[in-house]
């Protein structure tokens, strides 16, 4: 590189001169290369030789144009445009409200659920008072302000008729409205312990059963009746508070300082939850393998038992996210060889694997899994059935045959001779025979999904995981906002299209969109807006076009301009220089 | 009051940062930067960590692998189809289960920092792509001719440490790595680290400034250096005492292992990024990096009855009914939540776009369009001066 800058002005000596000096140029036509004395002398030795005539006026004016066009085009046209081109263009982006959203200024998340109670034994006067006084027991256990459970008058549906005449005074709410997190139905009874419990497994609603004479007077302002609801409802809603806190903990600082202490248990299992799940994706896929080390069994009845045991669960999650589905059968697929082969426990009367090696059981390097087709991260459930003279193969440790791999999949040996008490492994896998499988899998779809053990009750905790997604949507979007932030302030050098500016507008404003859904309570419209904003802040950080060599070293750009730059740069410069010389020696002289 | 609750809160806060060891996936990231048969030995190299980290458990479609040249087909191998990386030939290193991502002249600066900072077009193969979060370890291995502070690529461009530093910040900034080992076995590798400043990572390399790192040595009947010292003696320790993936070794061991009489240049550790240290950098396990481990959760303790196992089944098939029921329920009253019909317009249309974005061939029709404009305006911009010139000399 060196050498080229300094050859360059060399070179250019040796070129045409611009047509500005060539009057010059011909003035001293024999010019020795050791000087203008030369030329002085030989001039006097020689008379004959004819001096040139003397320049012009309107020459030199011409002379004098000429070198000023020259510089009006490099500096009224060639520098703009030099600038202009290699200029990074950075769109404008609202840098302030990005870096609040990631400090949770701007959004401060809250989850307003709704609970409707169906009285319709009670007069609605005596109905009203229960409700204010188990909202009044209900604030007073909970300690998450952010997480807040609002009781409100439902119509039962056998009054759904008189009620329409009711003018609404706010705290009747109809019982069809999507939004209502829970129902709540006060059944009057006469025999059994009172008041007691009980939870629909498949629907939002908790039936309570009271003795007549629990409903509070109109004058108490407490009753064990309204303390019992309070209890149960705060431990119904204790994982998720405690999710949505550890959440709020974990993801923002700004929110950490108002969370009420989870003990350490529930941290460490809470920790152990999120772990395990996987993040957040609007389409999953997953990939159900057949492994053998042998050449039976060759065929499962994957689709039949996939449509039975799975599919109505997976439909169940479509609110939530969606599902592709693929399966495959791999034979002579023996497990890694890298770890300790199974062993033979006596007490156990099978084949054994130790825990610490299951980790490494999956075949990585040999087992086609990860097919890398689909837009969403792949969950893997494998199936192994052990050769026949390594079953039944089992964890040594638990004597369990199946194990869950965080973020990955699940794993599963199926010793199916076991099962059937047959000598031999069947040739196929019936539907039947897989259904401990599919169990197995689905409880580990569930927990890999991040589905909360409690409530005991799906539609509780699917709603439940509606919020947490949508409250870990709107941050990890937010996060986005502020590392983009951040990144355009320390990386002066990186374009920023409009394309960004663009979708970043468009992630706020649905931020914002989602945040409000939060506060009114319209959970699934959160998750809607915190899912599209969520994409559009990955769009914008994961722009193609902001990439590039940020950094050039000064010799590179030396390099780069030099021989651009100096074969222009010298005649201008000299032919200036020259100029203003002549200029100031006419003055002089 | 105040201090019990503060307490707590520290309490969990310890409890946060200390369970924050845990991560879910590895993820390797090997690169060879130098093309051309004499420089055979950094394919070698990395060909072997390719194999090293596939034996300890990295799934190929966790592994990037970046070859810039293929040795095992180049005219001047005497043994066609191999790789060797030891005159004794005893391993071929090509094999037949080897999965290259970035191959030729496509190993580039701007694909190596695209596929770091995953700034990549939509086309691209999700095999391709470094699909890691919050909780991926990576190994990212580079080997090449390089300099003060520069990694050459394919004798035609360079990274430079700044660029690989902007890089891993960026990284940082978008969790997408919880610890990464930086690995470099270049000549004055040591310099390539030393511009980083993002947090949680662990870096060394061969040799210090001003230093070139040697070859280990040559096999004589394929004719070039078959592997670089500095990697030769991580592979020695990897291979010998990193048996099997239960391997508990330390990131330390294998950082005392290193001897400068061997290696002939000084290899560098840089721990001060790493959250903990120097300590907590030395502890970490040798397969956090090279492996594949999980903490894995082994489900079903005891054997289950085979009735209890019944009604189980029955009641998860009960559930399904009723979810199915609930379904269909939902479908029937879909239709009246009205305030819901403007998320699912927006979802509609958003589902519109991804289908349509899932044509196999894309042609953006008014970039054409834009494009073809722009060409015919400077055509007839060209040609009217053309048109304007001879008019003036006609003059």
């Amino acid at each position: 590189m060196r050498c080229q800058q300094l050859s360059t002005p060399r070179r250019r000596h040796h070129r045409k001169m611009p047509p500005s000096t060539q009057v010059d140029a011909l003035s001293t036509p024999t010019r020795a290369p050791d000087g203008s004395e030369t030329a002085a002398n030989a001039a006097e030795g020689a008379p004959a030789r004819r001096q040139p005539p003397p320049e012009s006026n309107e020459s030199m004016w011409t002379r004098r144009a000429v070198i000023f066009s020259f510089w009006a085009v490099v500096v009224f046209l060639g520098l703009p445009v030099w600038w202009k081109t290699t200029a990074i263009y950075r769109a404008d982006l609202p840098l302030q409200a990005m870096t609040d959203w990631a400090d949770g200024k701007i959004c401060k998340p809250v989850f307003p659920l709704r609970i409707a109670v169906e009285a319709s034994a009670l007069q609605s006067p005596d109905a009203q008072h229960l409700i204010r006084t188990t909202q009044h027991a209900l604030d007073d256990l909970n300690e998450f302000s952010a997480h807040h459970l609002r009781l409100m008058l439902a119509d039962s549906p056998w009054t759904a008729n008189l009620s329409q005449q009711v003018v609404s005074d706010g705290l009747r709410i109809s019982g069809k409205d999507e939004d209502i997190a829970l129902t709540i139905r006060l059944v009057p009874v006469e025999t059994g312990t009172t008041p007691r419990s009980h939870l629909q497994q498949y629907a939002p609603t908790l039936d309570v059963y009271y003795a007549a004479n629990q409903i509070p007077p109109a004058s108490s302002t407490s009753s064990p009746l309204a303390t019992f609801i309070a209890h149960e409802l705060h431990k119904m809603f204790a994982e998720e508070q405690a999710q949505l806190a550890y959440l709020l903990s974990t993801t923002s600082s700004a929110h950490s300082a108002k969370i009420k202490s989870l003990s350490p248990e529930t941290a460490a299992e809470l920790e152990r939850q999120s772990t395990r799940a996987l993040k957040y994706a609007p389409t999953y896929h997953l990939t159900f393998s057949l492994f053998s080390p042998t050449f039976v069994p060759s065929a499962w009845e994957i689709e039949s038992a996939l449509q039975q045991y799975l599919a109505p669960l997976l439909e169940s999650f479509s609110s939530i996210s969606n599902f592709t589905v693929d399966s495959q059968v791999q034979l002579y697929a023996g497990f890694s060889p890298s770890i300790r082969q199974p062993e033979y426990d006596e007490t156990l009367n099978a084949w054994t694997l130790r825990k610490e090696d299951l980790s490494g059981f999956i075949n990585a390097a040999e087992w086609p899994l990860s097919p890398s087709i689909g837009i969403g991260p792949t969950v893997n459930f494998v199936l192994y059935v052990p050769d026949q003279s390594q079953s039944p193969l089992l964890v040594k440790e638990n004597g369990g045959n199946s194990w869950l791999i965080p973020q990955w999949g699940g794993v599963l040996i199926l010793n199916p001779a076991q099962a059937a008490n047959t000598a031999n492994t069947p040739t196929t896998l019936t539907r039947e025979a897989l259904a401990p499988a599919m169990h197995t899998f689905a409880n580990q779809l569930l927990s890999l999904l991040g589905l909360p053990q409690t409530p005991n009750s799906l539609p509780l905790r699917l709603s439940t995981l509606k919020r947490v997604r949508a409250a870990s949507l709107l941050f990890s979007a937010s996060s986005t906002l502020g590392a983009l932030a951040r990144l355009t302030r320390a990386l002066p050098s990186i374009p920023i299209p409009d394309k960004v500016a663009i979708s970043v507008d468009f992630t706020t404003d649905h931020l914002q969109q989602a945040c409000n859904n939060l506060r009114e309570g319209r959970f699934q419209g959160a998750l809607e807006h915190a899912r599209i904003a969520e994409a559009e802040a990955e769009k914008a950080f994961f722009e193609r076009s902001m990439v590039g060599q940020v950094y050039f070293p000064d010799e590179h750009k030396a390099a780069v301009y030099l021989p651009l730059m100096g074969p222009v740069a010298v005649p201008l410069l000299m032919a200036a220089l020259k100029e203003f010389k002549g200029l100031s020696a006419r003055r002089r002289g | 009051m105040a201090s019990p609750f503060r307490s707590l809160l520290t309490l969990l806060l310890l409890l946060a940062t200390c369970t924050l060891a845990e991560h879910t996936s590895n993820w390797a990231v090997l690169v060879s930067t130098s093309r051309f048969w004499f420089n055979y030995r950094h394919l070698a190299n990395v060909l072997s960590l390719y194999r090293t980290v596939k034996r300890l458990g990295i799934p190929d479609s966790q592994i990037i692998l970046m070859l810039p040249d293929d040795m095992a087909c180049n005219p001047r191998n005497a043994f066609p189809g191999t790789v060797y990386n030891n005159a004794d030939r005893a391993l071929d290193l090509y094999g037949d289960n080897i999965e290259v991502d970035y191959r030729g002249y496509e190993v580039t600066v701007e694909n190596f920092i695209r596929l770091m900072t995953d700034r990549v077009g939509e086309d691209m193969p999700r095999s391709k792509r470094l699909l890691t979060d919050d909780r991926s370890n990576i190994l990212v291995y580079m080997t090449g001719h390089g300099g003060n502070e520069f990694l050459k690529f394919q004798d035609a461009e360079e990274i430079s440490a700044f660029d690989l530093a902007d890089a891993f910040e960026q990284m940082w900034e978008k969790k997408r790595y919880h610890e990464m080992l930086f690995m470099i076995d270049t000549c004055q590798a040591n310099t390539m680290y030393s511009k980083f400043y993002s947090p949680n990572i662990l870096a060394t390399g061969s040799s210090e400034i001003d230093q070139s790192s040697y070859s280990h040595h040559a096999d004589n009947d394929v004719g070039v250096a078959v592997i670089d010292r500095y990697t030769y003696y991580n592979l020695e320790f990897l291979e010998t005492q990193v048996r099997d993936p239960t391997s508990k070794l330390t990131m330390g061991e294998l950082f005392d292992s290193y001897d400068e009489e061997l290696i002939h240049s000084h290899p560098g550790i840089r721990y001060d990024l790493f959250h903990g240290g120097e300590q907590a950098a030395r502890s970490r396990l040798v397969m956090d990096f090279f492996g594949n481990v999980q903490n894995v959760e082994v489900e079903g303790g005891g054997r289950r009855n085979e009735t209890e196992w019944q009604e189980e089944l029955r009641a998860i098939e009960g559930m399904i009914a009723e979810a199915k029921r609930r379904h269909n329920e939902s479908l029937h009253t879909r239709p009246q939540l009205e305030h819901l019909v403007e998320e699912v317009e927006a979802v509609d249309k958003l589902r519109a776009q991804s289908v349509r974005k899932e044509g196999a061939v894309r042609v953006d029709e008014e970039q054409g369009w834009t494009k073809q404009v722009v060409g015919a305006a400077a055509l007839l911009g060209c040609a009217g001066i053309w048109v304007a010139g001879s008019w003036f000399e006609s003059l």
